[in-house]
Order: structure tokens, then sequence, then C-alpha cells
């Protein structure tokens, strides 16, 4: 059999290269234009004379890690070695155009843009009432924001692994947070609240896959519409049940569980090894989907329903029965994403989930559907998103509405650049119909 | 395997796709299924497989009845099926998808990948299909694609193999060397039921041949029956399978595109630097695999894709990134690919797809009101000029046969005063009468001075037509030659082997 001509290489594949390359060198001009930017503004901007404090010791903690003086640096030079990785970074962008985590690189460069800046608002003489930033604190507040990014991002992964777009994440914290407050407020247990936002989570995601399912709705609409309607639901239970009735949202942190020893390991202790149960359950369920998605039979069945779900049919998988297993199960991470955030707040509060639910989105695209990828972006976005509501504290001397748009810019900048570039499972919020 | 299908009814509605419909496939045995599109042989195979059920009929394999719930069935009872848009995943490795749905497990249900390897590996060499297990299946040429199809199919043990339309994503040779295959499977003991409506093919492989004309068996033949006897008992009357043509009397140049680019939808270039020239009174025919830029080339020329660089020339006008409607006044005519998506609104009558890109101008409209009197006997006139078989003009045109629909087009394109007719797979999915039409419409158009360029898949279609072939492969020419010239020769320029004696 001759069949030499045939077999080769697909000629679009160096021109796909060169396509996608023009967009990473626009990409690394950006990040040296935010790099010049801040070797501008916030290091040639201050005095040579002007100085930033940096701590390590995180406040309110019985658990105190080994000590770690404090550090005094000079702002300048501080953010004119930032500014220098930042432009570095962008030329080696240039320069390389890696195939992969180009969008990594600049999510590092809009979290060090944030560092310079609140190195620059601490800076003494500055505007700022606080001098120091504490390292420790600020990276304890951004795991929790990350740790309930994973939460939805993992949910996300899990829907539209299988082919279904479950944008209800939000409404799904929502619901989570609203019975898991109830829940450990009546029972003093947090194991029964994140049982019960599982089973809120798990049965808001039966009626997105039943209503896309069965009547093959269309699945954004629906789950906005899902949104929309636990977020007013909430805030009418909230009135008439959490006003009158205090008992039933006292406010209880989950306390943290710290791993002896480790635990006092100084910056990485306090963030890594002394977090509630959440946190580690997290740092297993990461594990745990990965692990189900990309070795197992059933993963392997996902995979191929979200991308061919005809294909699936036709060797005897029952696609819809999967999308359902998938959509549920994501449902219910999301629902202990939201006793997670509440358990983190120590309260529910009407509307106070502020769209992470679509920043969780975000950063599984930026993950590339990956759990893996998921986690990366959601501790960029955490860190972001942590920073910017926190800059207010400094006295930043702008104004606190910019400053919260901050997290969704990054948000429009990580998607927009990815579009094109990382592919969504090719059945993704597409639905099926049965012969 | 020996497969009987006995008496088997299938109705959607008041349709009846599969009417008693018995056919035994012999182990070893190659049986072709031919029949023209609509004639109900998917139906029939969707039912064998376990996707539809039938409403009368049983399935006897090796003599037992069989019922299948669901194709996972149907599989676990050795019947593989390679369809005609591929069961693959693309962003699978050749592995994932031939162990999908039957995997090999280790413990706490992780697939053994070590072993499907080596299955496929086993599986490939007995039978002679060589593919690279760990290869992405969308990096593979369509050929070898298929082939995973196969592989796939024997890997789950298939004793009877049930290939839909195999051919029409292929090249010549690849389809020579799916006809090898075929018969050393047979060879092997597996039954093959094949299904086309390509006579050629019928002949070249086929031990028995079932033709199926409107759902039911119309009769056998034998492969040394003539391809006109095949054709006519295909379609129920004597078919002409020639095209008539005068002699090619080329006049002054009408159509010229000079060193064009253009990018597909994911930015890719798809068209890269093609130069063409057509003459007044000549087809020109542009053959080539299906994915090889045809599609962004005829869109750039319709003024539908963004002309990246170069020119197009039409009647002495620059034609390049116009407007369709400055295009279609410079003297085009165009029937484009895709009939439902880019050549009628199927939610519109007849009549006003019949005007569709007209509407504007007198005597269809006035002072920026429609003539509704105009409109209707522009249809009338050409639904009976035009043979359009529909049971009004005021019918919406997705109630019309694909055929009747093509002619609807056809007969817009051609009523107006045109320069040059563009015509992109103008007889795909038709049947049999109505391909003679539009082929003799094509060829009328060209007798009439008119200059042509006709975009096919079909090798047959673009050698009946063409009074020049130019073949495309991978964004460029790779040849234009006389039609006379080999389906060899073609078929490697096809795939982008430029030999120097096939040049003109």
């Amino acid at each position: 059999m001759e069949l030499v001509s045939i077999v080769g290489v697909t000629p679009q594949a160096n021109e796909a290269a060169a396509a996608a390359s023009g967009r990473t060198r626009a990409i690394g001009a950006i990040m040296i234009g935010i790099g010049v930017f801040t070797g501008l503004v916030f290091a040639m901007g201050v005095s040579s004379a002007a100085h930033s404090g940096l701590t390590f010791n995180p406040v309110n903690l019985s658990n105190a890690p080994w000590h770690v003086s404090d550090l005094t640096v000079a702002t300048r030079w501080v953010n004119a070695v930032i500014a220098l990785l930042m432009v570095a970074l962008g030329l080696e962008v240039i320069i390389r155009s890696p195939r992969r985590a180009v969008m990594v690189r600049f999510g590092v460069v809009a979290v060090l843009f944030l560092f310079a800046l609140l190195f620059w608002v601490v800076r003494t003489p500055g505007p700022s009432p606080v001098p120091v930033i504490n390292f420790t604190a600020v990276l304890i507040g951004s795991s929790e924001v990350a740790m309930v990014l994973i939460f939805g991002a993992l949910s996300g992964v899990m829907c539209e692994r299988s082919g279904v777009v479950n944008i209800a994440i939000e409404g799904q914290f929502i619901g989570g947070a609203f019975i898991g407050t109830m829940l450990a407020s009546t029972t003093h247990s947090f194991i029964f609240a994140a049982l019960g936002g599982a089973v809120i989570g798990g049965l808001l995601g039966l009626l997105l896959a039943f209503l896309s399912l069965r009547y093959l709705s269309d699945q954004i609409i629906v789950g906005v519409v899902l949104v929309t309607m636990i977020g007013s639901f909430s805030s009418y239970l909230n009135l008439q049940v959490f006003t009158p009735f205090p008992q039933f949202n006292t406010g209880t942190l989950a306390p943290n569980l710290a791993i002896p020893l480790i635990s006092k390991i100084p910056i990485i202790g306090p963030v890594f090894f002394d977090q509630s149960g959440f946190f580690y359950f997290m740092l297993i369920l990461v594990g745990a989907v990965s692990f189900a998605l990309f070795k197992t039979r059933y993963g392997l069945h996902v995979r191929a329903v979200g991308e061919h779900p005809r294909a699936a049919a036709t060797v005897g998988i029952n696609v819809v029965r999967v999308r359902y297993i998938n959509v549920v199960l994501g449902g219910a991470i999301a629902g202990v994403g939201g006793v997670a955030f509440m358990a983190s707040q120590g309260q529910f509060q009407p509307g106070y989930t502020s769209g992470l639910g679509y920043i969780a989105l975000a950063a599984m695209i930026f993950g590339r559907w990956r759990p893996s990828g998921a986690v990366v972006a959601s501790v960029l976005f955490g860190l972001s998103v942590y920073l910017s509501q926190n800059l207010q504290t400094y006295n930043v001397p702008v104004s606190t509405y910019i400053l919260n748009m901050f997290p969704y810019i990054i948000t429009i900048a990580v998607v927009s650049g990815l579009i094109g570039r990382v592919r969504a499972p090719a059945a993704d919020g597409i639905p099926y119909h049965r012969e | 395997m020996r497969l009987e299908l006995r008496g088997i009814t299938k109705r959607f509605g008041s349709f009846t796709a599969n009417d008693q419909i018995s056919i035994t496939v012999e182990p070893g045995q190659i049986h072709c299924l031919l029949g023209e599109n609509g004639a109900g042989k998917s139906t029939l195979m969707n039912v064998l497989f376990g996707l539809l059920h039938p409403d009368e009929g049983e399935i006897l394999i090796d003599g037992d009845p069989v019922k299948f719930e669901n194709s996972g069935e149907a599989v676990r009872r050795g019947i593989g099926m390679v369809h005609q848009h591929f069961m693959l995943v693309p962003v699978f490795t050749v592995t994932e998808n031939v162990v999908l749905g039957f995997e090999p497990t280790k413990s706490i249900n992780r697939v053994d990948y070590k072993k499907a390897t080596d299955d496929i590996k086993r599986v490939s060499k007995e039978f002679n299909l060589d593919v690279d297990p760990d290869a992405i299946v969308e990096n593979l040429p369509v050929g070898l694609q298929q082939r995973v199809e196969i592989l796939k199919s024997l890997s789950h043990d298939a004793e009877l193999l049930i290939l839909d339309e195999p051919t029409a994503v292929l090249t010549p040779q690849e389809i020579d060397a799916l006809m090898d295959i075929m018969r050393s499977l047979a060879a092997a003991g597996k039954s093959i039921l094949f299904i086309t409506h390509k006579l050629k093919e019928v002949k070249a492989v086929a031990d028995v041949i079932t033709i199926i004309r409107q759902g039911r068996v119309v009769g056998t033949a034998q492969p040394t029956d003539t391809e006109g006897e095949l054709a006519s008992l295909m379609v129920g009357r004597d078919v002409n399978l020639t095209v008539e043509k005068s002699a090619f009397t080329p006049g002054d140049q009408v159509f010229e595109i000079r060193d064009l680019v253009v990018r597909d939808d994911r930015g890719l270039i798809a068209v890269n630097g093609v130069s063409l020239d057509v003459r007044a009174g000549e087809i020109l025919a542009l053959a080539g695999v299906q994915g090889n830029g045809q599609t962004e080339l005829v869109e750039a020329i319709a003024g539908m894709r963004h002309v990246e660089s170069g020119t197009i020339t039409l009647n002495g006008r620059d034609i390049t990134n116009k407007s369709p409607r400055q295009v279609l006044d410079a003297g085009l005519g165009h029937i484009p690919e895709d009939r439902h998506r880019d050549g009628l609104v199927l939610s519109m009558s007849v009549a006003d797809n019949l005007v569709l890109n007209t509407p504007r101008r007198a005597p269809f409209a006035r002072h920026g009101s429609r003539n509704l009197t105009a409109v209707r006997q522009n249809a009338e006139q050409l639904v009976k000029e035009f043979d359009i078989r529909t049971t009004s003009i005021f019918e919406e045109a997705s109630s019309l046969s694909g055929g009747n629909q093509q002619k609807v087009i056809v007969a817009r394109e051609l009523s107006r005063p045109l320069a040059f007719l563009m015509a992109s797979q103008p007889t795909r999915g038709l049947d049999v009468g109505s391909i003679e039409y539009v082929h003799k419409q094509i060829v009328d158009n060209r007798n009439k001075g008119n200059a042509a360029l006709i975009v096919s898949s079909e090798l047959d279609e673009v050698l009946a037509l063409g009074d020049r072939v130019a073949v495309m492969y991978a964004g460029k020419i790779s040849g234009i030659v006389d039609p006379s010239t080999s389906r060899e020769a073609i078929g490697l320029l096809m795939t982008g082997t430029t030999s120097e004696g096939a040049h003109v």
C-alpha cells in the first residue's frame, strides 16, 4: 500500500504558531508598558529618601510562627527592581514567545504591579496611615479568596468538561453560604454546614441540568436566571429569617487546624499549614478531580462527552447521564465553596460574594479547563482581588470604586487575550439531541 | 458473521423511510448498498446499528434474532460502523479513541493505557493497519482518521463492518487504499456492508449489490453490470451519465485572480498566492479534497471574506474586497456551497428566494417599495422554466426537496444577466436526475459564451464539466491540466505531488 503522500504534518500547523506569536508579542509589549509605568511612577516618582516597611508576622494569631524580623526597604529601589522584573518578563515573552504560560506571566506582572503600588502607598513620608505591608497577612487573606475561587473553578471544570456551561456558580456560592450559616449557627458543626452546602449546590446543579438536558434550554440563560433568582431569594430570606432571628446567622469563623511544627515555619506555615478544614479539603479535591478526569475510565467518558457526545454515544456511553452526574457534582463543589466563603467571612450578607463565581469561571478558562491550571489562575486572581479590596485601608489616592474594578479588569485582559488560544471542550454549551 | 435483515420498516410520521427491506450479508462478503441520497440507506444503517428502532421487521445475527436498545449493544454483538462523519474525538489520542467505552482498567477505575496500546498494536499488525497509537487524531490526515475508525471497530471484535459513504472525503489514492483494506478484511472473514451512491466504487469492490430506491429494495445487481445499468436501477429510469458539451471556443478573458491570499476563520492562511484566469465560453473546474482552501477562495471572490493581498478582476473591474452586492452587480452569479446557509432563506417563500439578490431593483421594487406582482410573475415564470417542483410559489423554501432547492438557486442566478458564474459543490447531496439538470444548465450557460468557475470535490463532476481543470492543495494551485488527464495524475495533484508531466 502506497500511502507516503497522505501521511504528513498539516500545513496549517506552522501558520497557527505564527498567528499566535503575533498576539504573544502584543501581550509582551503590554507587560513592558506596565513595567515602564511602574518604573516611572512608583520608583522614579518617589524621593530617594522614602522607605517602606515589611512585616512577616501574621496578626491575631495565637499559633505564632518562629519570629522573622521586620524589614525596611527603600521604596524607590524596591519598585525599580519590580519594574525591571516586569520589563524582563515582557522582553522574555517577546523574544522567546513561549508557547505556554504566557498568560501566567501576564498575571504575575499584574500582581507585581499591585505590590509595587502597595510599596508606593505605604512609603514614609506618604499618604498611608499604615507604614508597613504585612506580607504574611496579605498571603493569608489572598489564600482565602483563592480557596473560594478554586472551589468555583473546579465546579466549572466538572461541568464544562462534560459539555455543560455552569454560569450559575455564583448562585451556588450564595445558596451554599446561606444554608451554611444556618447549619453552622444551629449545629455548630462546619461538617454539617459543608454537607448542607453540597446538597443545595447539587440541587441547583440538578435544576440547571434538568432545564438544559431535558428541555435543551440555553445553558447561559438558565445559569444567569438561576443566579439572579438565588440572589433575590436569599435577600428575601435574609430579611424574613435572619433579621428577626439573628441566632440563625450568628457569625462563626471556621476554626483553624494548625499542623504541628510545620505551621510554625515563617510565612509558609501560616499560609499553608494553619488553615481551616475547608482549605485542606480544597487541596484534596483538586487532586481528586484531576485524577478522576485524566486517569480514570469515568474521566475519559466525561471528556469524550464534552468533546464529541455523538461519538461517545455510539460506543454506548449515556451522554445525558454523564452530564447529569457532572453538573450535580460540580454544583455540590460550588455549594461547599459557598460555605467555605461564609466560614471565612463569619456571616451571611446578601450580595457579598460580589461576582466571585464569575471570577472563578474566568479562572477556569485561564487554567485551560484543568484543575491544576485553575489553581494557578485562582492564586493570581485571589491575590489581585484581595489586594485591590484592601488597598483602601492604605488610603490609596484613587477612588475605592475604581480600585474595586481592578480584578475585573485583569479578568477581562486575561480572558480576551486567551480567546482563540485555548480551546474549550468542543461540545461545551451545546445541547445534545438524541436521534 | 451472517447478518440478516428481515422486512425492516421505519416510518417518520407519515413518511416511510424504509419499507420492508430484507438483506442478507454472508461472512467474508462485501455487500454493497447502492442508492441515491434520501433513498433510506442511512436510516437502515442507523436501525441496524441501534441508533433507531424499527417499526417492523427483525435483525438476525447468525440466525438469532437480536434487538439493540442503543449502539453500544450493537457494538457488543460484533457490529462496527465507520460513520460518514467520523465518530472520533479530535483532541484524543488514537489509543483513547479506540478504547473509549471498552477501556481495560486497573485498580480504582484507572484506564490501563499500556494494555490498551498493546492491544491496538496487536490488532493493527493483524490487519495491516499501521497507525501510531499515541498520535492525536486531529493531527492525522483524513485517510488515517478513517483507518482509526476501522481499527476502533476491529478492536471491539467487530465481525461486520458498516462503511457509510466512506469515500466522500478521500483522495483517489486514499480511496484505492481503502478498497485494499476492505478486500483484505473480507479475506480475513469479516463481513462488510458498503453504503454508497458512487457507481465506480461499487463495481471495483462489491461481491453483491443491493439497490435501494425510495425506501425499498428494488433489485440486486452484479459488479459486472455496466454503470449505466446500475444507474438506471438506482434512479428508476434511464439516465445520461455523460454531459453533452460542444467544442470549447474560448473568448476574451473575463475573470482573473492574481496572487490571492485569504485567511480562514481561525486566522490561518487558507488561500496562499492563488492565480487563475477564466475566459468567456469556458468552464474552469477547480478540483481538490475538501478543506484545501476552496471554500475560502470562493467566499473571497463573492465578497464574503476579506482578501489579505492580491487582486480579483471581473470584466475589467477590480472587485477585490468589494461588498457582495457590488460583486453581484459586476456580473457574478454565485451558487454557494452550503445552500441552506448561504443560498436560501429557508423560512421565506420560493418567490422571495427567487429575487433574493435583486429585491431593490426594478422591476421588483419601485421607490423603495416592493412590486409584489412582478415578484410573483417572475416566480411563476422561473418555476415553469427551471422545472422547480413546488406546490405553490408561496411555499416556504424549507419544504422543497434538496434538488428543488438547488433549482431555485440555479434559476435565480442564471436568470440574471451574468458575466461569470461561480458554483461551489453545485450537485452535493442531489439525486441523479437533479445532477443531470444542474449540469445541463451550467453547460448551457457556458455555451452562451459566459465564463464559469466550478468548484467540486467530486472528481467525476470536475472531469465532466471542466474545459480546464485546476487542482487545489493546501491553499495553492498544484496544477492546471486538461480534463483528459488520467484520474491518477489528478489524484496525485490533489495530494500536492506535482510532477512535471502533469503541467500544461
